[in-house]
């Protein structure tokens, strides 16, 4: 499996605070990465440095093979539009818009006519369980169903990697393990690779690999996925 | 309650910076409506407090023993009227008029400031030769504003000047018993006239307030459903609005007071009835101040707690989002009716119709601006091909309250100008008048006009015609020439003055004038109401959405696209609306129309549509560094 995404030596302060400090990341072809931390470990700098969102005050970020950490701003938004998808814990969606108009709106960003956007957008609601949702608000979701079609927005431009922060955050349980099925398997069935910040052992359980991050370094790499789930009491 | 005081206080310090953002966009709107409010009000104040200075030149006539007489009449100097003021008492100790010390004695005159100033830097045979021996200065009370030209003459009781009958805008000799008098007709058509300003400008002042303290409520909105979520009262939730509300709207109400006072000097140089103001009268009195200090804190927390029953009711109320229901077609039935009613109460065309008539149809267009928008937005959607197009529409379809907030300012000045444009006569109906011969009615002898013309080296021909003399000083006369032979002229004909046809028609277009000058003032301030309201609307709006703003951009949307459609979302009504509206308030303005169409009104309303749009869009330009600093740090949570 090719590189897809990596990080070299990635390096970020905020004033005193060292949120980074060198942090080397590969994220393969089709391989879904979970990010684990405590709070304030760094987790979620590393997932911002990586899209694109932050510039890193040392280090590179380099996507299938090009250098992106250098570019400008209009530059590095096009390409979280163009090749990179995100799902947030909540508030993505545009309250006004229906399901559908939610879901197409990165591809009219990209210059696809509206008819065309609204008509690839519909292609996702089957496969992610939101038959008949496609003209509901997003007030008129479930909290699972509205974070279906986060993933219906963040996948529908095809991109090559999606990035969640916290996805099933605002979810219970039950409702949170299924949209993780959903998103890793969305995801790899678009032969896109997968980055989750979680502090959810059992979120991360769903993914290839697990990194740890603590005060700013990598502390574990862990190759193989986590297979159970922690007993109850646990820091879950 | 002390409790909830003192939470109330660390909430509104604790919301951190954009939660102070809101606050002070809210603090900000309270200061420009009170200040404005404080306008409206001592504007009609200021023309009663006139109305009043100028009463006792407007002589009523004695019921029982008269103690003077009193006559006026109109004088010229440099194209500007002169009020000559004639008095002769008719018994001893009658009671001196305002602003003079005593009565003037036979052959005195006192002069206003104005006039004295004048009569001493002209050259004394064009205006000082005019008054006998001057005894003094004419006291601030005798006069409507600073600037006025007055003259107080004493005379005899039997003088002939009190045989003859004045023209029409003058006092005929009259036996009085008091100088109380009356307001002259025209001070109470001003007095009308100002009421009608301020109804014009006090609407969308109270729309604008009432959006400002929806603001805060909107923001607090969450907040304040968590804490019914943990167990708060409706009454302590409601409380705790209401006192933030209160706090702010009193702190901007204090300073809006300030800021009025400030301005009052500034205010005072618009000139009206021929000058600008003593600044004494444009300061409201203190129970007025009291009285606004008062209501609109009080009018802005009943403003937020009407804004909060949604979350008082049900602590879910504001986290669902659902379409709204479309709004009822009634309200366009509303202005549809209005509107039929226009034509049909022209036939009775009195101030209080026109008063009515305009605040139906500003109600009206209230009423009906929402489902106007609502429709703008759902075909902006229906059509949109690109994304901003898209966002604009949906987001004027699922609130069209909010978006007509934004425009309502625009829209109902928009109305205003459509109104006064047509409504406002122009100057130039009075058309061009002679202003190169002299007229004295009266028997006056040509010979002695002649020899004293000569003497004042004026060159002129005179002639009779009927009971007047035409003095035709030829068309290049100089201003000098002219005033040198209306002070050769003055006393002639006892009663009378020596005045051109442009000098006679010149109080006339004074009140032309004037409504041209209040048009201005009017459509001015409602124009600062629409731009702040539209300035603060678009901020708060940036504020409402900033989670959304910022994830939107942390998912590459560039904010070139997030800022068109805010632009579209308030352009596409703006235009909509605000040409509706002019449309609107031309229509109800024709019944009242004076004349034909006047072209200074059309320039007006042009510029000010142009100002107005221009100032719209620049106001809400002001937030995109909002919108840029809310979307920098996109980090969704602070980890």
């Amino acid at each position: 499996m090719s590189d897809v995404l990596s990080g070299h030596f990635l390096t970020k302060h905020f004033g005193h605070t060292t949120a980074l400090a060198g942090v080397d990341i590969t994220i393969r072809q089709e391989e879904a990465v979970a990010i684990m931390g405590p709070s304030g470990s760094g987790k979620s700098t590393l997932l911002h440095c990586l899209a694109g969102i932050m510039k890193p005050d040392e280090g590179e970020v380099h996507l299938m093979g090009h250098r992106v950490d250098n570019l400008g701003e209009r530059r590095r938004s096009e390409l979280r539009r163009t090749r990179f998808g995100f799902v947030f814990q909540f508030g993505q969606l545009l309250p006004e818009l229906p399901a559908e108009e939610n879901v197409a709106l990165p591809l009219m960003l990209g210059g696809v006519t509206r008819t065309q956007a609204v008509r690839q957008a519909r292609e996702w609601f089957a496969p992610l369980g939101l038959q008949g949702m496609e003209t509901r608000r997003p007030g008129e979701l479930s909290g699972g169903q509205a974070q279906r079609v986060a993933i219906a927005r963040a996948l529908v431009s095809r991109p090559a990697v999606v990035f969640a922060d916290e996805p099933t955050g605002a979810l219970d349980q039950t409702t949170g393990q299924e949209t993780m099925r959903l998103l890793v398997e969305a995801t790899k069935h678009n032969e896109a690779c997968l980055v989750v910040v979680t502090h959810d052992p059992n979120v991360a359980s769903w993914c290839d690999r697990t990194v740890e991050v603590r005060d700013g370094r990598l502390t574990a790499q862990q190759a193989t996925a986590y297979t159970t789930v922690l007993p109850a009491g646990g820091h879950a | 309650m002390s409790a909830t005081l003192s939470l109330t206080w660390r909430l509104l310090r604790g919301g951190g910076r954009q939660g102070m953002l809101g606050t002070w966009l809210t603090f900000g709107a309270v200061v420009i409506s009170t200040a404005l409010l404080l306008f409206a009000v001592s504007a009609n104040l200021a023309f009663d407090a006139r109305a009043e200075h100028g009463a006792w030149r407007n002589p009523v006539a004695a019921e029982g023993d008269a103690v003077a007489i009193q006559a006026t009449r109109w004088d010229y100097v440099r194209d500007t009227p002169i009020l000559v003021v004639e008095l002769a008492a008719l018994k001893p100790g009658a009671p001196a008029p305002p602003g003079l010390p005593a009565f003037p004695g036979p052959g005195t005159t006192w002069l206003s400031p104005a006039l004295k100033d004048l009569a001493g830097e002209l050259p004394e045979e064009q205006l000082a030769a005019r008054f006998g021996q001057v005894g003094g200065e004419l006291g601030e009370q005798a006069l409507v504003l600073p600037s006025e030209l007055v003259a107080v003459v004493g005379l005899e009781p039997g003088d002939p000047a009190f045989k003859v009958k004045r023209d029409y805008g003058s006092a005929s000799p009259t036996r009085i018993a008091s100088f109380a008098g009356e307001p002259t007709d025209d001070a109470i058509a001003y007095q009308m006239l100002a009421l009608i300003g301020s109804v014009l400008m006090v609407v969308p002042l109270l729309v604008f307030g009432g959006a400002a303290a929806r603001l805060t409520v909107a923001r607090r909105d969450r907040r304040l459903a968590s804490l019914r979520l943990i167990g708060a009262t409706p009454g302590q939730v409601a409380g705790m609005t209401v006192a933030e509300a209160v706090m702010v709207a009193f702190a901007g109400a204090v300073a809006g007071t300030l800021l009025y006072g400030l301005a009052s000097p500034l205010l005072s140089r618009i000139p009206m009835q021929g000058g600008a103001w003593f600044v004494t009268d444009l300061l409201p009195p203190l129970w007025v101040m009291g009285l606004v200090l008062l209501a609109v804190p009080l009018l802005v927390g009943l403003s937020a707690v009407v804004g909060l029953r949604r979350v008082v009711v049900s602590p879910l109320g504001v986290a669902k989002r659902e379409t709204p229901p479309a709004m009822r077609f009634v309200r366009v039935i509303a202005l549809i009716a209005a509107l039929v009613m226009v034509p049909m109460v022209s036939r009775a065309t009195s101030v209080t119709v026109i008063v009515i008539v305009l605040g139906l149809a500003f109600l009206a267009i209230n009423l009906a601006g929402p489902w106007v928008v609502g429709l703008i937005g759902r075909i902006t959607a229906k059509r949109a091909r690109r994304a901003h197009q898209l966002l604009a529409g949906r987001r004027l379809v699922d609130d069209p309250r909010a978006a007509w907030r934004t425009v309502s300012g625009v829209a109902l000045t928009g109305f205003v100008a459509g109104f006064l444009g047509l409504l406002s006569p122009s100057a130039d109906l009075l058309g061009t008048r002679d202003a190169h011969q002299l007229r004295l009615s009266g028997n006056v002898s040509v010979t002695e006009a002649r020899d004293r013309l000569a003497e004042a080296k004026v060159k002129a021909t005179v002639e009779r015609r009927k009971d007047t003399l035409i003095v035709a000083l030829g068309t290049g006369v100089s201003q000098e020439n002219l005033d040198r032979a209306r002070t050769a002229l003055a006393g002639l004909s006892p009663g009378r003055s020596a005045s051109t046809e442009n000098d006679d028609g010149m109080v006339d277009g004074q009140l032309l004038t004037d409504i041209a000058t209040g048009t201005i003032v009017v459509l001015a301030v409602s124009f600062l109401v629409a731009i702040t309201s539209a300035g603060i609307t678009a901020a708060s709006s940036v504020l409402d959405r900033r989670q959304t703003y910022a994830l939107l951009r942390l998912a590459g949307t560039p904010l070139e696209v997030l800022d068109r459609a805010r632009r579209s979302e308030t352009l596409i009504p703006l235009v909509i609306m605000g040409g509706g509206s002019i449309a609107i308030g031309m229509f109800c303005a024709m019944p009242f129309m004076f004349a034909g169409m006047n072209v200074r009104g059309l320039v007006t309303l042009l510029t000010c549509v142009a100002v107005g749009f221009a100032g719209v869009m620049a106001a809400g330009a002001l937030s995109r560094p909002l919108l840029r600093s809310v979307t920098l740090n996109p980090a969704p949570r602070p980890d």
